[in-house]
């Protein structure tokens, strides 16, 4: 990208020292930074439009409301989702992991009867099953293990190859005609790695299952188009597409959505509530965003996804491509392993790696000295480690305002890990 | 390349506590379980005579960090650390600290090594700053190389880590005697 300098300035935070040396951010896998434009969106709420949404007849309610609802669309035209009145696909959430416990939940409910007309369809029971992958995210497995646990349901899973990237052609023998839901990462939060969905979702679909992908390594680096993909449920945060925290989206295909039963109760997700009848749910998206939600914090999600389709996603994905290449360079540095595609195909620049003899956090700390920002532990993703054979690993993530400098910075500090260590 | 980012890693990262996460002291296989179980629930069988020993398993879910800790208390007043070994595996802070940690309890009564435990949560709660009572520094000795850790909240669970298991393994151990005898 010629304008990475226009790009960096946007991002006030990316200007500090941090130990003395130019702050060097290769974690945007756990968060990305915030764009001046995010920053100013969710205080400029506060200071002109802050009331309730879809209550209230004053005028600061109105305009709150077609400010929240403007910013669902923005960020449905990045995920290539319905954002039609009456047709919406995208459910607010507090977070990636909310949506995909409200996933969860609502399914479960379906399994224990409830829910209107068409929610049976989602109804689990003993004998039936669920398949997830080993590159999974816990915000992933857990959900639906539990969801398993509470039906009767069994857990099955894709395995990884030796990358740690999801095995697609294991799709026909692991989804079966028992399976009826399967629920996939689409680029591994640990490795980087690009999974080939289409077969999965084929198959999953040949057996009538649904299929749920984690979305969140994905949205912020890659173009996505959840109606191209053809995927059923899709969960993603705001915060790592340079958005505010607080923010989730579940993605559901619109005739799913309505069939779905809620998975929380209360004040607006309510037609018709009584003492002695049962209530009559709104329609989705309203049905499953119960009470007050993060407005500033949704409206300012808008604004990233726009400023995100301002940049464009093929540029972004293209810049980042470089940034990968150069952080694959870890892989050259005595004694480092690199947990994940070892070259930049099918993959993003979200570098996993181990330093031989020194403990991923001590490799954190000796980072921060020189002012370098990565991630070090488990990453919520165990049994992706376990299939490395290690507990924990360090993490560079690359972002959009990340230079082939900075990778390079990173991976000069690297080599100085051991002989500082194993001295 | 002196900067303050280096020095506070050499601040932190004393010879004294690479040193001793290299070649780290009471590390070792810690006796079979009797009780087959390994939860640290069990009390295990002890080779001293005159003692009761009782292992802790401690884990650190953020990085993985993980031992187990297995002492051997006497029986008679004062109660005496008889023996005392770990094993397990982490970063250089958390064995570094069990190292130095059993060096300073071995052969210390029970009492004495709560004693110490205090004084180290004290320090590892200073945030850099250190203890104030000069002799609960002297009695803490080569713990104290510990005071630069103190100050990064995400790594005082490392270097507490090997701390909480000697605790919890000296309860085990004297819970025993008191259901023996």
């Amino acid at each position: 990208m010629t304008d990475i300098e226009t790009i960096r300035s946007q991002f006030p935070i990316l200007g500090q020292r941090i130990n003395g040396h130019p702050l060097v951010y290769l974690d945007s896998g756990a968060t990305a930074q915030k764009p001046q434009c995010v920053i100013d969106a969710e205080s400029g709420f506060y200071e002109t439009i802050n009331a309730g949404v879809h209550r209230g007849a004053h005028t600061l309610a109105a305009r709150s409301t077609v400010a929240f609802e403007q910013a669902r669309a923005k960020v449905a035209r990045l995920v290539g989702a319905s954002s039609q009145e009456g047709g919406e696909e995208l459910v607010v959430t507090m977070g990636a992991t909310d949506a995909l416990n409200l996933l969860a939940t609502a399914i479960g409910n379906a399994s224990l009867g409830r829910g209107g007309p068409g929610a049976e369809r989602f109804a689990l029971k003993p004998g039936d099953e669920i398949v997830v992958s080993r590159a999974e995210h816990h915000s992933v497995l857990l959900p639906f293990q539990e969801l398993a646990a509470r039906t009767g349901a069994a857990l099955r899973w894709l395995e990884v190859d030796e990358d740690g990237r999801v095995m697609a052609d294991l799709a026909p023998e692991t989804i079966g005609e028992r399976t009826r839901i399967v629920a996939v990462t689409h680029i591994g939060n640990v490795t980087g790695a690009i999974t080939d969905i289409a077969p999965i979702v084929r198959r999953a679909h040949e057996v009538g299952a649904l299929f749920v992908l984690d979305a969140c390594q994905s949205v912020p680096h890659i173009p996505v188009d959840f109606h191209a993909l053809d995927v059923d449920f899709a969960a993603f945060s705001a915060h790592k597409m340079y958005g505010p925290t607080g923010v989730g989206f579940l993605y559901g295909r619109r005739e799913l959505l309505e069939a779905l039963p809620p998975a929380r109760f209360g004040g607006s997700m309510v037609e018709l509530a009584y003492m002695d009848r049962p209530a009559l749910y709104m329609d989705p998206p309203a049905r499953f965003e119960a009470g007050t939600q993060p407005v500033a914090q949704v409206v300012a999600a808008g604004v990233a996804a726009d400023w995100m389709m301002g940049v464009g996603m093929e540029r972004i994905a293209a810049h980042e491509r470089e940034i990968t290449d150069e952080l694959l360079g870890l892989g050259q540095v005595d004694g480092v392993r690199i947990l994940g595609p070892r070259t930049s195909e099918g993959r993003i620049g979200t570098v996993a790696f181990e330093v031989d003899g020194v403990h991923p956090h001590d490799v954190g700390q000796y980072l921060d000295a020189a002012g370098i920002a990565i991630r070090v532990g488990h990453h919520c993703a165990q049994p992706i480690h376990r299939h490395f054979g290690v507990f924990a690993s360090n993490r560079a993530s690359a972002g959009v305002y990340n230079t082939p400098d900075e990778a390079r910075a990173l991976i000069e500090a690297v080599k100085g890990v051991r002989p500082f260590f194993l001295r | 390349m002196a900067d303050n980012g280096t020095d506070e890693l050499e601040q932190m990262y004393q010879e004294v506590i690479l040193d001793a996460s290299r070649h780290p002291h009471g590390k070792g296989v810690v006796p079979a379980d009797d009780a087959g179980t390994t939860d640290g629930e069990a009390t295990v069988a002890a080779p001293h005579e005159a003692c009761s020993a009782a292992r802790s398993h401690q884990f650190n879910p953020t990085c993985g960090d993980e031992v187990t800790v297995h002492v051997e208390v006497g029986r008679d007043e004062p109660h005496r650390i008889e023996d005392i070994v770990w094993d397990g595996q982490g970063c250089s802070i958390s064995q570094a600290s069990l190292s130095i940690m059993v060096d300073l309890v071995r052969g210390r009564t029970v009492d004495e090594a709560m004693h110490l435990f205090d004084g180290f949560h004290a320090l590892m709660s200073s945030r850099g700053a250190g203890l104030d009572d000069e002799e609960a520094m002297d009695e803490l000795g080569d713990a104290t190389v510990f005071q630069g850790v103190s100050k990064y909240p995400m790594r005082i669970k490392c270097a507490l880590l090997g701390w909480e298991g000697l605790k919890d393994s000296m309860a085990k151990a004297l819970a025993a005697q008191r259901r023996a005898s």
